[in-house]
């Protein structure tokens, strides 16, 4: 008797995978077009869910945290990043430049985020994450 | 629980550890930029104790792996994503392996997916967060990617075990 063969590719696989990828898009669409487009943005920077600084994205400014480690963040140009970071990885540092709304650079070490919103910016997030 | 099965464990945990080390090397994060982006080299080491053990041993494994790495790299804050991801994703990949019509490329691919859940669940936790979850469908293509390349590993050295050393 043939044993089952359990590592060939199936049709089953083709779905899972499809499945996952429709999901991933879903979830894309939905987050791109519940972000609220157009107004004025704000940069938010947060630490462990707290509001730490609040800078318009339109003026060029920066905000330096000390705290387990040291991240310098700078909006210029309508966008805003981590320009430098002491933490291992830099992820952060990585992660480049944002400006859209709802789009956040993450510090993990130093459990900071740096965000992207609307002026009614809680309703955005929200609005994604429901 | 037999000698045998205890060295092969022990052999495995080894091997995982040292396939996260290779994968360190690999700057992906500079190829996409998101953080938490990995090939996931070691789940290969999960899926093939999945197959040729079983999900008790791969849990085993998993844990060992986590704790150990934790420990060598000092970093408590990977540990609670590695586990919470690690784990989330080796109960979908035994209940999907439960699934008749899926393979190992299935099996991989959901538990890929089910790391990425993992994954952001713990950010939002950790930075209480929500906005965090913007994320998910980036870290679900990659993953997708991912899970195939592991799927491919795996299953290349199952089938080589199972036609060298028949049963």
């Amino acid at each position: 008797m043939k044993k089952r063969d359990e590592l060939t590719f199936r049709k089953g696989d083709g779905i899972a995978i499809a499945a996952v990828i429709l999901a991933a898009l879903a979830l894309l669409a939905f987050s791109l077009t519940a972000a609220g487009r157009g107004g004025k943005r704000v940069v938010r920077v947060y630490q462990e869910g707290e509001l730490l600084r609040e800078m318009p994205l339109d003026e060029d400014g920066e905000f330096l945290i000390q705290d387990r480690y040291e991240n310098l963040i700078r909006v210029r140009d309508g966008k805003a990043a981590i320009v430098e970071s002491s933490c291992p990885g830099e992820d952060c540092v990585h992660s480049g430049w944002i400006s859209q709304p709802v789009r956040s650079v993450v510090c993990l070490p130093n459990r900071v985020e740096v965000r992207v919103e609307g002026v009614s910016g809680a309703d955005d997030v929200d609005a994604v994450a429901r | 629980m037999k000698t045998k099965d205890l060295t092969t464990m022990a052999i495995l945990t080894a091997l995982a550890m040292a396939l996260g080390w290779v994968e360190r090397m690999i700057p992906l994060e500079l190829l996409i930029p998101l953080p938490g982006v990995k090939l996931g080299l070691a789940n290969t080491v999960t899926l093939f104790a999945l197959y040729r053990l079983n999900w008790p041993a791969a849990l085993l494994i998993l844990t060992a792996r986590c704790l150990l790495g934790a420990l060598f790299s000092g970093n408590v804050t990977a540990l609670a994503f590695s586990l919470c991801g690690g784990v989330l994703s080796l109960a979908a990949m035994a209940a999907a392996k439960r699934c008749r019509g899926l393979s190992v490329w299935g099996v991989s691919v959901l538990g890929a997916a089910a790391h990425n859940c993992g994954q952001i669940l713990t950010a939002m936790l950790l930075m209480h967060s929500r906005a965090i979850l913007g994320y998910l469908p980036y870290l679900l293509l990659i993953g997708t990617a991912c899970g195939c390349a592991t799927a491919a590993a795996a299953s290349g050295v199952l089938r080589a075990l199972r036609s060298g050393a028949a049963g």
